[in-house]
């Protein structure tokens, strides 16, 4: 790992966690309150993340109360270490008079001290709060049951994965794991949430809705790096339509035998930039703007024929709080990954 | 839990948007579209709604009033109000995309043509905006007006959903100013709309921590098994607040703390404190809950009224080290006047749940703080162990914090530290301003996207508004009878001291909110 690295906040011995954090809060000149909904911790292999990851802590914090656990972990190092610093992060509560202060607990972890993670996570939680992990690094065997087995919520990001293929495998161990209950929380379906709110509400209008079922073409534009977010988004729409994949013909079909072309195009930029539904004589084009959707329609009987749509911000700290607001298991998302997984292994050279 | 239309085709699309029934594409026409409640409440909700997209893309909204206005001037007006009282900053995008479902139409409330110039307007906008003859009225006008508009909706038809669509009627409170004006009322939305397209609102229904009282009781096995007369001693429900009559002369002379708060918003949070559990969560097993408890009420009549019921009158005195007037000397209030500005009841539901506990219920105006809240207070321990230390050990008491501050908050006792035994009160405190960074939704918000998704949960049924009439109106009469028991309280106090003493008859008092 980088020596240069240093740890936000207070540098603590690993034992005295407990007792330093104690004394952060005994040093608070009443105004300070602590308070903590769920525990939440990242775990890192990036070295260069530490900043990244604690801005992100202090901006989930000021909206979702929580103890947050941040890990850098080096476990290729040659030497074997552990260090570790405490901070809080506050902010004003409603009339400004008190500050709401969650806890930052942020530990390096080089070589052998690695293997410890378990320990490390188990023995610093707020306890009986719930437990949110979020692996920002890739998956790897051997998977660790005795981990798994007490995570409620494993967050992370397929957006992320450089074999995407083989990660959603091991995630799929993972939830096939016997002790296993978490809650398995894709900020890639996470950011997709609003788009499928806006391509939903496209489809209000009755002479809309009727169309839905005669559509005969799917192309979806993103950014490079967002190619598995496209796929995810078909996934759903071939679920939800009862779509299945002719990994032959390059395109899916439905139950009656229609046959729906799927593109995807690719533009700078971030994210899912368009979706277009297209048959021979309507087309449903939704397009991401600055801060909303603009939704054009060319289909009889709908008139109105252009309008905006809200859309949450995509980036990485509204997307994990809106994830942690709305709560919940994603019985959609298995679906919609059931659909996507073989349309990504026919256009594997893509990934 | 919510009925939907079997002859509308439904979006596979929308399926798990949320874990909550969809709000369905429909035209919400608001009656009273240049008062205050829709300047105010509705609009801003409604803006915060579709800013979170929560509403869905097929909706108009069509403000109906007798002022000429365009529909350009309307939607400017309503900017510059969701502007100023939006709960989260107002967006141009997020304005313009809304602002487009929104239209005017001008007419007397008493004119039919007008109703049927609507109902054609209503069904240019399902053409155009795809709003599938669904109808949602909201009754936003004075309560004079609600019978004149509901005859004319079911004159003109708008009383029926267009080609399978719904129509629902929203009707603000108040339901009536006794029981036989609310079966009155209730009669005419009747004769326009079956109950199960009615919609009476309690905006206290629609507040996060109404709603979470059901969750506190029934998801916490420790509370629901201690929630009877063999561990709670009583309970005290206060809504409380510092503001006087505030240019509502004309309606509160009239209506009173009785009929204005107890009626409606304090026996609805009585009803969730004592209800048992319903067999599910959809609206009727739920209301019919809540009726049971209204007709375990033990009525107040005659005399009893004088020793159960507290109603006071707030005199001259001090807010906030500000001098204020007392009720008799606001302006347009009659000088002998005896609407009361506060009343405190003890109230007794009789059934086997609740049997000897007594519920304290008390609102008023000129009291030191704003604060609605109930709190259950637990029996004592048996005076034995710790009698000899000479302790004193307070009892539990776990409060729900309506507003401001929301909230749930349990009292217990813990040692002090060190080599002697003392005992005192320690508080364990949940806020949700603390846990929760965001902004809570506004009731209204709430309240509309349920109607809109046909979810009658949070909303009063006409049998529990004419229970709950039955009871006020006991009351009443006795008080009728008699106008020399009215307490005068000075503002900026908690109330007269006859209420402190039906508290002290129980050994009980008041809780300082």
């Amino acid at each position: 790992m980088d020596a240069s690295i240093t740890g936000p906040g207070l540098p603590v011995e690993i034992g005295r966690i407990d007792k330093e954090l104690g004394k952060l809060w005994e040093s608070a000149d009443g105004t300070k309150t602590r308070a903590s909904l769920i525990n939440l911790v990242i775990y890192t292999e990036d070295p260069g993340s530490l900043e990244e990851n604690t801005n992100l802590i202090a901006a989930i914090a000021g909206k979702h109360a929580c103890r947050a656990i941040l890990i850098l972990a080096d476990p290729g190092a040659s030497g074997s270490g552990a260090s570790a610093w405490i901070s809080a992060h506050c902010r004003f509560s409603g009339k400004g008079e008190n500050q709401i202060c969650s806890e930052q607990i942020t530990f390096r972890l080089d070589g052998g001290a690695a293997a410890a993670l378990p320990n490390i996570v188990f023995s610093h939680l707020d306890s009986d709060l719930p437990l949110c992990l979020w692996w920002r690094a890739p998956f790897r065997e051997p998977l660790d049951s005795e981990l798994w087995s007490w995570i409620d919520r494993l967050i992370f990001d397929s957006s992320s994965w450089a074999e995407p293929l083989g990660q959603f495998a091991l995630v799929k161990r993972i939830d096939q794991l016997a002790e296993s209950h978490a809650i398995l929380c894709d900020l890639n379906w996470a950011r997709l949430h609003s788009w499928r709110v806006s391509l939903a509400n496209l489809f209000d209008h009755p002479a809309a809705l009727a169309i839905l079922g005669r559509i005969d073409s799917l192309c979806i534009t993103s950014a490079p790096a967002f190619r598995t977010t496209a796929f995810l988004l078909a996934g759903w729409l071939a679920a939800q339509l009862r779509w299945k994949l002719l990994p032959d013909e390059h395109c899916f079909e439905c139950a009656d035998r229609r046959r729906i072309a799927f593109n995807s195009a690719e533009s700078a930029g971030e994210g899912i930039s368009l979706v277009e539904l297209c048959c021979a004589d309507a087309c449903f084009h939704l397009a991401r703007e600055a801060g909303f959707f603009r939704a054009t329609l060319r289909a009889p009987g709908v008139p109105e024929s252009e309008f905006t749509l809200p859309a949450s911000p995509e980036d990485v700290t509204d997307t994990l709080l809106g994830e942690l607001g709305r709560g919940g298991r994603h019985p959609l998302y298995a679906k919609s990954l059931e659909a996507m997984l073989p349309l990504m292994r026919f256009r594997r050279d893509s990934f | 839990m919510p009925p939907s239309t079997p002859l509308q085709p439904v979006n596979p699309l929308k399926e798990g948007l949320a874990n909550r029934a969809a709000p369905e594409p429909c035209s919400l026409v608001i009656f009273g579209a240049s008062g205050d409640l829709t300047h105010r409440k509705l609009i801003p909700a409604l803006y915060n709604l579709a800013a979170d997209g929560a509403l869905p893309a097929a909706i108009s909204v069509v403000g109906f009033a007798r002022r000429e206005k365009t529909d350009a001037s309307f939607r400017a007006e309503l900017e510059a109000s969701v502007r100023k009282f939006s709960r989260q900053a107002v967006s141009d995008a997020a304005w313009t995309g809304f602002a487009s479902a929104l239209c005017y139409h001008r007419s007397e409330f008493d004119n039919l043509a007008g109703y049927e110039s609507l109902a054609r307007r209503l069904d240019e906008l399902d053409a155009v905006r795809g709003t599938c003859g669904n109808r949602l009225f909201y009754l936003a006008a004075s309560p004079d007006q609600f019978g004149v508009i509901l005859e004319n909706l079911r004159l003109s038809g708008l009383n029926r959903g267009r080609e399978g669509g719904w129509a629902r009627v929203i009707v603000e409170k108040p339901f009536g100013t006794d029981l036989p004006s609310a079966r009155c009322l209730n009669d005419l939305v009747e004769g326009a709309f079956p109950e199960k397209d009615t919609y009476r609102i309690d905006h206290y229904l629609g507040k996060e921590t109404a709603q979470n009282i059901m969750v506190l009781r029934f998801a916490n096995a420790l509370f629901e098994a201690m929630w009877n007369a063999r561990y709670i001693d009583h309970v005290q429900i206060t809504a409380s607040e510092p503001l006087g009559v505030e240019g509502r002369a004309g309606y509160y002379e009239k209506a009173g703390a009785l009929r204005d708060m107890v009626q409606n918003h304090l026996l609805q949070l009585l009803c969730l404190t004592a209800m048992e559990p319903p067999a599910g969560l959809d609206a009727d097993s739920i209301r019919d809950e809540k009726v049971k408890v209204l007709r375990s009420l033990r009525p107040i009549t005659g005399d009893d009224v004088f020793r159960h019921v507290v109603r006071g009158q707030y005199g001259a005195g001090a807010i906030d080290g500000k001098r204020v007037a007392a009720y008799r000397d606001e302006q347009n209030i009659p000088p002998e006047s005896h609407t009361e500005t506060y009343v405190a009841l003890e109230v007794s539901v009789d059934n086997w749940r609740w049997a000897g506990v007594p519920f304290f219920v008390r609102v008023g105006k000129r009291l030191p703080k704003a604060a609605t809240e109930i709190a259950v207070h637990f029996k004592s321990v048996p005076p034995v162990l710790f009698k000899a230390t000479g302790e004193a050990v307070d009892d539990n008491v776990l409060v729900i914090r309506i507003q401001p501050d929301e909230g749930v908050s349990l009292r217990m006792s813990a040692k002090m530290p060190g080599a002697s035994l003392r005992i005192e009160p320690v508080k364990m405190d949940f806020r949700y301003g603390t846990s929760f960074g965001k902004a809570t939704p506004e009731a209204y918000e709430r309240l509309l996207l349920d109607a809109m998704s046909g979810d009658p949960t949070l909303f009063a049924r006409r049998d529990e508004v004419e229970e709950a009439w039955k009871f006020v109106d006991a009351i009443r009469e006795a008080w009728q009878s008699r106008s020399d028991d009215i307490a005068f309280y000075s503002s900026g106090t908690w109330g007269p001291k006859e209420a402190d003493e039906m508290l002290k008859r129980h050994g009980a008092k008041w809780r300082r909110c």
